[in-house]
């Protein structure tokens, strides 16, 4: 466990129990408690990072290897713009309004407990910890999709726990025990890998049915769309990179694939995640409702992940930890941003909806920003990590990879293009026509984490530096 | 600034300027016109006599767009310019020549770019100028009247031309490829020999730019069809003058000076002069329109130029450009008087013409001193040149071309005798009794040129010794001993030519029951004969009309076909194969557990097993 | 050796039992027997803390909340009872993997068994899982918060209904 983050972990924990006592009185001090919580700590996060050694590219205060600063960074952002989004979105007499922040806050520690952690089976409870505070979450407002997505979620998950617990008991035997290192330093040595790779299969396997990739990807788009809308956006921001693709990043560089001693697994990764970008891309081509086409892109973009830490080489990893940032942010956005249509316009049907841009310019332009991110467009953020994979891909001589990733990112811009041409710009359809824009609060999320989008794009060679060092320090 | 630019420069700046004109205005664009042109002139004159340095512009780096005013240009460029002024006085008064505006325009842009062609050094700056030539061929043909003829015409001008200077582009570039450089006078330094393929071809692409600006067969025609067509302001002007002037220049220069022609090429060229000169003229004998004969002659004129040039000796050359020369002259005089008849009893169609030379007397003598030029009756012009074309093609040996040229001379005369007949003399018709001579700005002009036809002649000399001896000097050919008057065997079989035509004419006089215009009968209604020119007025050898109407056609529903297949491929195949995927995808998410589950589990078997049989 | 293997299909056979039940009350009580069972197997293995904390946990509290659940919505399962035919093939498709795995797993057991050879042999799973997990402790306590939290989410809906 890193000591140095450890704060980050006990600190909403904390508050998590404090808020039902503090709430029951006065419901709105939960929604104070919860973003001041989270704000203290992106603070903090900021000033330890953002010191002007650090941006000189002077590394050596950063604990531990920077991934996990850098994960809790994001999960700290992405957690506060929910937050603050839903103290404006909640209506006044939810009920478990308490319960929602509490539980949001007792995901972020388990998060943050979940990317610190540096042996198998706390990273187990940790993850079980996340996915019970997202079965809950996913049913805040009692609706018939919430309940739906929640079972769904849960019964097609928990054969991944299943597994993750067989793997890991195999890999004890054959290890001794359950240390991240243990299992590189064994990966490193020359004894026959063969009984750990496959342990760690079954592991990875596990990691990768929560991650929701293809063919494991189905209660996606139903948890997604299911969901009470701003858990939507926790869910797809971060709760299931941290819960899934984390692991199978951390994973795939404790294996060392790019040594090729565990080939045949690499190989398969890889194979899974282009079918995810595949199967993602072309199923949200057709898809009539936003959310689910979301839902859709965002298995895509798990996929391109998922694709990178199957290919383990340097470059592979940078490209895989920045993208997971990235789609952090431009999921959230959009989920946001559907949630605040909905409100607005009353559906989500994009076949009712129709020339936004003109009643909700602010949503429309920050959804606009985040779907060319999405699509690779230059100069945002989701070019930068985009190229990166498809060089890495092309480096390592598997043209054919790197070539399909290309198409399918085509792919990807076309059905945004269609999207947005159907969503926000043309004509104003009759839902538009009543929809106002959402009120400044409901707005500053979307808007924070456009210009993070931007700035992250604009500012890549100071960003480039830093998840270089990352990525050095994790593989070697 | 150099005196070099002013011949290119003024032209094109008053052409400019006249847009700005309102059409409304009386005078001021035909003297801004002709001021400009006979500016032109002088500065012309000035570089003739005293060459200026040349102009060189670097490009680029490398390339450079040098004005070169060498002997054979500043001749050109003085010819040029002289008739433009001519034109630009006679077009004054001239009704028949659409929009005063456009005109002046269309004169000036070309006036300018001709100079531009004549003084460029550089061959890509002279393609340039000569590919400008081209917009304004159509735009003059275009806009000298306002029907769908004048268009039509124009575009196949326009075609035809296009077609020939893309050829002379190729043969540019591969000429410059071979020698290294695109400058025409360090070309002629070394000369390119026809050793290897790729100069034959860039040879025979030069010449069939040069030979289709001039206006020799097969690329000559679209100048009937613009004799009637357009105005005969613009015949007297292109197609007469600039057209042959520049088309035997670059003609010259391409065999002359930049390469080193041998016997077969110049047997070709020579060939297709003599094919020119007949075809043509025995088209033009059965034309019943004033113009339009006029216009074959001019094609035919081109044959003994062509002629000349291919005989490759310095006699035979100096034939070529000195009937170059002659040939603007009295060409250009002839349908200057076209125009005059055209505008004064209006009509220019033989039939109904007749007996002009009392009412337009000074037009009848212009008319007769420039036709006798084009016979080639002693001691104008026209015999001087033919005569040096003749004794260069005797002395390559092969008398089949003089004999040709000697039978175009026959029938030139013949025509000339029909047309003078029929305009001139005989009879007037009732409708033209009050017919008035020419105005004055249209008489001067012709009687400049007719004068010079005369000049030219009598003291022949003149021209030889100041214009076309120092233009081959300029190209390295030796001094010709020619001029003067030689009462050798030449100037009997001339005399006999002409009799023989006067014979034919009566002939076909009597033939034709003393109707002048159907003076020429008698060979057009001749068995074989007859069958010939009706295919011919029919269109069926003009391989314009042959490409535009059986393969044009064709190749384009081909090249449609293919561009539908093209388009399918990269439109509407990928767009229908994502979308039956998506849809397929769709289709499979309908949200039903068991499916989702059983896909779970299938799917971390066909792993588990992959991972354990691997290992 | 014949009572473990007695444990282990006992174990199947009532969780066999309790998909295949028709009334839910039912499956709650076969599901508290087979804890009883794998507590029993633990104890057999000589995992005491263990089979202590199955017994307590999922045989006691949970069966007991279980119970509770079921009673609440007896009357609405009254009325529509669902049907469990769909899963009378479950015995059937347990027997098949039973027999197919006695003739698979054993020698995939066995080498399971030879790759102890490669560990270090660091102390017993036991030892390895508690006694040097300190760090887990911060775990359970993040669960039990969570479980609490997720009740509180879920169920005061009831209350204002």
């Amino acid at each position: 466990m890193d000591k140095g983050l450890l704060a980050y972990l006990l600190i909403p924990l904390l508050s998590a129990v404090i808020i039902p006592f503090a709430a029951r009185n006065r419901p709105r001090l939960a929604d104070i408690l919860a973003n001041v919580t989270l704000l203290a700590g992106l603070v903090n996060l900021g000033w330890l990072v953002l010191r002007p050694s650090v941006v000189r590219g002077d590394f050596a205060d950063i604990p531990g290897d920077g991934f996990a600063l850098l994960l809790v960074g994001a999960i700290y952002l992405v957690a506060l713009c929910v937050t603050f989004f839903s103290a404006w979105f909640m209506e006044e007499g939810q009920p478990n309004r308490a319960a929602y922040y509490s539980l949001i806050l007792a995901s972020v520690s388990a998060m943050t407990g979940v990317v610190t952690t540096t042996d198998f089976f706390t990273l187990y409870v940790f993850i079980e910890v996340l996915a019970v505070t997202s079965f809950a979450l996913i049913t805040t407002d009692d609706s018939r999709g919430g309940i739906e997505g929640a079972l769904k979620y849960f019964f097609l998950t928990f054969p991944a726990s299943a597994l993750i617990i067989a793997g890991i008991s195999i890999l004890l035997i054959v290890l001794g025990d359950l240390q991240f290192e243990t299992l590189r330093i064994f990966m490193a040595s020359d004894v026959p890998p063969g009984p750990a790779v496959f342990a760690a299969a079954l592991i990875m396997l596990g990691f990768l049915i929560k991650a929701g990739v293809v063919p494991f990807h189905a209660w996606t788009p139903d948890a997604y769309q299911g969901a009470y809308a701003p858990v939507s956006a926790h869910l797809a921001g971060i709760v299931t990179k941290i819960s899934g693709v984390y692991a199978i990043v951390k994973l795939g560089t404790l294996l060392r694939f790019f040594d090729g001693r565990a080939s045949a697994l690499s190989e398969m990764v890889m194979f899974l995640g282009l079918l995810s970008i595949a199967v993602g891309a072309l199923a949200a081509l057709r898809q009539k409702d936003f959310k689910r086409m979301l839902a859709f892109s965002s298995i895509s973009q798990v996929g391109y992940i998922v694709l990178a830490a199957g290919l383990g080489t340097p470059l592979a990893v940078i490209g895989a930890v920045f993208h997971l940032f990235n789609h952090a942010t431009f999921k959230t956005v959009l989920f946001l941003n559907s949630a605040s249509v909905e409100k607005s316009a009353g559906t989500t049907d994009m076949e009712k909806l129709g020339g936004l841009e003109h009643s909700m310019p602010w949503t429309s332009w920050t959804s606009v920003i985040a779907l060319l991110s999405t699509a690779g467009v230059p100069p945002l953020s989701g070019f930068w990590s985009k190229l990166l994979i498809i060089l890495a891909l092309w480096e390592a001589g598997l043209r054919g990879y790197a070539g399909l990733a290309l198409l399918f990112s085509i792919v990807t811009l076309a059905y945004f293009m269609i999207m947005q041409r159907k969503v926000f710009f043309g004509r104003k359809s009759q839902a538009a026509e009543s929809a106002p824009e959402v009120s400044a609060p409901l707005l500053a999320p979307a808007v924070l984490m456009s210009a993070v989008i931007v700035a992250l794009g604009l500012l890549f060679p100071y960003f480039y530096t830093y998840v270089k060092m990352v990525a050095e320090r994790i593989i070697l | 600034m150099n005196l070099i630019l002013i011949p290119i420069v003024l032209p094109i700046a008053a052409a400019l300027a006249l847009l700005l004109i309102c059409e409304k205005t009386k005078y001021i664009k035909e003297l801004l016109a002709a001021g400009a042109a006979i500016v032109s002139l002088l500065a012309a004159a000035n570089i003739f006599l005293q060459p200026p340095a040349d102009l060189t512009l670097r490009w680029f780096g490398s390339a450079a767009f040098t004005l070169h005013a060498d002997n054979l240009s500043a001749f050109l460029l003085l010819a040029v310019s002289l008739f433009s002024a001519a034109i630009s006085v006679y077009s004054f008064s001239n009704p028949a020549k659409g929009p005063a505006k456009w005109f002046f325009f269309n004169l000036l842009m070309t006036q300018g770019f001709a100079a531009g062609a004549a003084l460029a050094d550089n061959m890509v700056a002279m393609l340039f100028f000569w590919e400008g030539l081209l917009v304004f061929l159509y735009t003059f043909i275009a806009l000298s009247q306002n029907n769908h003829a004048a268009r039509r015409t124009a575009m196949k001008a326009f075609l035809i031309n296009g077609v020939t200077d893309l050829c002379l582009l190729v043969g540019i570039t591969i000429t410059a490829y071979i020698a290294g450089t695109a400058s025409m006078s360090e070309i002629a330094r070394n000369k390119l020999t026809l050793e290897y393929g790729w100069a034959v071809f860039a040879y025979v692409l030069l010449m069939i730019g040069a030979v289709s600006k001039a206006g020799a067969f097969p690329f000559h025609t679209w100048i009937p069809d613009a004799a009637t067509d357009s105005s005969a302001t613009f015949m007297a002007y292109v197609p007469a003058a600039i057209d042959k002037l520049l088309g035997i220049y670059f003609l010259a220069r391409a065999s002359v000076y930049l390469f080193a022609l041998n016997q077969t090429m110049s047997l070709v060229l020579m060939t297709l002069g003599a094919v020119t000169i007949l075809v043509a003229v025995m088209m033009a004998f059965v034309q019943k329109d004033y113009k339009r004969l006029l216009s074959y002659h001019a094609v035919s004129q081109t044959g003994y130029m062509i002629l000349g040039i291919g005989t490759l000796n310095p006699i035979g050359i100096a034939g070529g450009l000195f009937h170059m020369i002659n040939h603007a002259t009295y060409k250009s005089c002839l349908f200057m008087t076209s125009g005059a008849v055209e505008r004064q009893a209006g009509t220019t169609d033989l039939s109904k013409l007749g007996g002009l030379f009392r009412a337009m007397p000074v037009t009848g003598i212009c008319f007769l001193i420039a036709a006798a030029a084009i016979s080639g009756i002693a001691p104008l012009n026209g015999f001087f040149s033919k005569e040096l074309v003749y004794k260069g093609a005797l002395d390559t040996g092969y008398t089949v071309f003089f004999i040709a040229a000697e039978i175009g001379s026959f029938l030139t005369l013949a025509s000339f005798l029909k047309l003078g007949h029929s305009v001139y003399f005989g009879d007037r018709p009732e409708n033209l009794k009050e017919t008035k001579e020419a105005p004055f700005s249209m008489l001067l002009p012709m009687l400049t040129l007719a004068g010079i036809c005369l000049a030219f002649g009598f003291g022949a000399e003149l021209p030889l010794n100041w214009l076309i001896v120092p233009s081959l000097a300029g190209m390295s050919i030796p001094n010709p001993t020619m001029s003067g008057f030689h009462l050798d065997k030449l100037y009997f079989v001339s005399v006999i030519v002409i009799l023989a035509a006067v014979i034919n004419h009566l002939i076909g006089l009597a033939a034709g029951g003393g109707k002048a215009d159907k003076a020429s009968d008698h060979i057009h209604y001749a068995p074989v004969l007859k069958e010939t020119y009706a295919l011919a007025e029919r269109r069926a050898f003009d391989i314009y009309e042959l490409g535009m109407d059986k393969a044009v056609p064709f190749v384009s529903r081909l090249l449609f076909k293919a561009d539908r297949f093209f388009d399918w491929a990269i439109d509407a195949l990928p767009s229908g194969v994502a979308g039956f995927l998506g849809g397929s995808v769709n289709r499979f998410h309908n949200g039903s557990y068991p499916l989702y589950m059983a896909l779970t589990l299938i799917g971390a078997v066909v792993y588990i097993l992959l991972a354990g049989g691997l290992k | 050796m014949t009572y473990h293997n007695l444990l282990f299909t006992l174990a199947v056979l009532f969780a066999l039992w309790a998909v295949m039940a028709k009334k839910l009350l039912t499956s709650a009580i076969m599901l508290a027997l087979v804890s009883v069972t794998v507590s029993l197997i633990f104890f057999n293995l000589g995992a005491p803390w263990a089979g202590v904390f199955e017994l307590s946990v999922c045989a006691g509290l949970i069966t007991v909340l279980f119970i509770g659940a079921v009673s609440l919505i007896r009357s609405t399962e009254e009325k529509h009872p669902e049907s469990r035919a769909p899963f009378y093939a479950l015995p059937l498709a347990a027997a098949i993997f039973a027999i197919a795995g006695w003739f698979y797993l054993p020698a995939f057991f066995d080498e399971l068994a030879s790759w102890r050879r490669l560990a270090d042999g660091s102390g017993t799973i036991g030892a390895a899982l508690w006694d040097l997990r300190r760090p887990d402790l911060l775990g359970q306590v993040l669960m039990l918060a969570a479980g609490v939290f997720v009740i509180k989410s879920v169920f005061p809906r009831r209350t204002e209904k």
